[in-house]
């Protein structure tokens, strides 16, 4: 599905990844945790296409997508929720859903509006108050919502559990498990290394810019110890 | 002149004002550039409006086509002057908004001639009384298209999907991008619908004053840029309501501040005296 092949992206000269090579094959997930700063956020804009390759390249379904703009991404099946949620906080969640289902037809907003309701109950008579107004954690079911709107094959997704109560990160965390068991493709970023590596099959660490561990969640989880002490060297 | 008349008069005046100061800020709110030259396109809709009706001799018929034609203008002048260089900081946008201003006021110059230019038969001349007050026919239509106009904007941008990505592209235009919204689309139709409503208004302009002259857009043009400072810049409602309160100050202002201060200069005491009290304008940005 999704392959970075020695990925290096920036801003201006600065590198804030560099040589990154990852791949999300279908169905399967993949959580980045690393440090403030190692660079997942720039990872996932240079896939979604608001950050730039300076070198290698970003591969989707086989085809080379290294150079388009964001706008044809989505329609091939990348959609995001990007860190600090990012919704259009005067339109309505109704209005924003829209806008998530923007590359996709009428009908099919209809559709998709509904199993984002059946996935988060909890944004259900909710559609016609503005975004800006919900609480925090309504506001990421939102975002995830509004990016399962473009009927994506890969959803990213930016800091799944920053600032939401337990109860809320476990809703969030049901919700991507059942979307993954219907055989959507995730790549997350997350603080929590527990939660990432129970949802994950694969576990890459990052440390300025660099891919510094990367393998089975399995085994992260057998020995959390092991991918901390990466995270713990670049703090 | 009593109240009534007063009030009236000063609400037609601010419903030509909101028809140019809506464009101005709508462009403002999606590009964050000051589209000086916005006065320059309002007198382009004025001097076609004007002559398509002395060739054809229907104002309504010219009222349309100007209307259209200024706004495809529009989107043009967005193409070949601000589309280059956007990603340049704001001032350089304004400079050149500025210059495009004056180079547009010399090419009405050469072209049309430095005199005015009037209405071989006036239309839309007679009067009605309408609530007591007797109102020229044109400044009644002055009221419904800015009505029909500004009103169907709003429908267009809150019912339609394309209303929709407009609003999603002024608030966070990387995100509506990373969507499926082409931005360019949103920032041409943008430009048309600003200019469309800036002709509009030099059109009824002109019917009013039955002239049409090069430099008719100086005034218009710092008079919107108070009123978009004063309504939150970017902020289309409280635009709305600084032009109309903009109208009805200065229509009461030329009664008891005619020694004091030029209608003209009525704006800008208000912009300053606002500003002091409030330094965000009267409405926040949003
Ligand atoms: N818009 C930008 N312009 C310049 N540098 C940036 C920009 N965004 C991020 N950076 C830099 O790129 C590097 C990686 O940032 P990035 O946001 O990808 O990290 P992150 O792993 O997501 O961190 P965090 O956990 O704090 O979100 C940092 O050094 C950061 O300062
Ligand atoms: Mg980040």
């Amino acid at each position: 599905m999704l392959q970075l092949d020695r990925l290096t992206c920036g801003y201006g000269p600065f590198r804030a990844v560099t040589d990154l090579s990852l791949e999300v094959p279908d169905g399967s997930v993949l959580a980045l945790i690393g440090a403030n700063g190692a660079g997942k956020s720039s990872t996932l804009m240079a896939v979604a296409g608001h950050v730039s390759a300076m070198d290698g390249r970003i591969l989707f379904d086989g085809a080379d997508i290294t150079g388009e703009p964001a706008r044809a991404r989505v329609r091939r099946g990348i959609a995001l929720a990007p860190e600090g949620r990012r919704l259009f906080p005067d339109l309505t969640v109704q209005e924003n859903l829209t806008v998530g289902g923007y590359s996709r037809s009428r009908r099919a907003e209809a559709r998709n509006v509904e199993r984002v309701m059946a996935l988060f109950p909890r944004l259900e008579g909710r559609l016609t108050q503005l975004a800006g107004s919900m609480s925090g954690g309504e506001q990421q079911m939102l975002a995830i919502g509004r990016a399962l709107m473009a009927e994506p094959k890969l959803l990213m997704i930016d800091e799944v559990s920053l600032g939401l109560m337990p109860a809320v990160i476990d809703m969030c965390y049901e919700a991507l498990g059942r979307l993954r068991d219907d055989g959507l493709a995730i790549l997350l970023v997350e603080q929590s290394t527990q939660r990432a590596f129970d949802i994950a099959d694969t576990v890459c660490v990052l440390e300025s810019g660099k891919a510094v561990w990367t393998g089975a969640a399995e085994a992260a989880r057998e020995d959390p110890a092991l991918v901390e002490a990466y995270l713990g060297l670049a703090q | 002149m009593n109240y009534s008349d007063l009030l009236v008069q000063g609400l037609v005046e601010g419903c030509i004002y909101a028809l140019i100061a809506v464009g101005l800020t709508l462009v403002y709110g999606l590009l964050r550039i000051l589209h000086i030259a916005h006065a320059g396109i309002f007198t382009l809709g004025a001097y076609v409006g004007l002559l398509l009706t002395n060739e054809t001799g229907s104002f309504a018929a010219a009222f349309v086509i100007t209307v259209v034609a200024v706004g495809f203008f529009g989107m043009a002048f967005y193409r070949l002057f601000y589309e280059p260089i956007l990603d340049k900081p704001p001032h350089v946008a304004l400079i050149a908004s500025i210059g495009l201003f004056v180079a547009m006021e010399e090419i009405y110059r050469i072209v049309f001639g430095a005199t005015s230019i009037s209405f071989l038969a006036p239309p839309l001349k007679d009067t009605v009384e309408v609530a007591g007050v007797r109102l020229e026919e044109g400044r009644i239509a002055v009221v419904v298209l800015a009505v029909v106009l500004i009103g169907g904007l709003a429908v267009l941008a809150g019912r339609t999907r394309i209303g929709i990505a407009w609003r999603a592209t002024v608030s966070d235009a990387a995100m509506a991008e990373s969507f499926g919204i082409d931005l360019a689309r949103v920032r041409y139709i943008n430009f048309f619908v600003a200019s469309a409503l800036a002709a509009a208004a030099g059109v009824m302009v002109a019917l009013l004053l039955n002239q049409v002259i090069p430099t008719m857009g100086g005034v218009p043009a710092y008079k919107a840029l108070a009123i978009i400072v004063l309504g939150g810049l970017g902020n289309v409602k409280g635009t709305l309501i600084a032009a109309l309160a903009l109208g009805v100050i200065e229509s009461f202002g030329t009664i008891y501040l005619d020694r004091v201060l030029d209608r003209d200069a009525i704006a800008f005491a208000f912009l300053i005296a606002v500003l002091m009290i409030r330094p965000q304008g009267l409405f926040a940005r949003r």
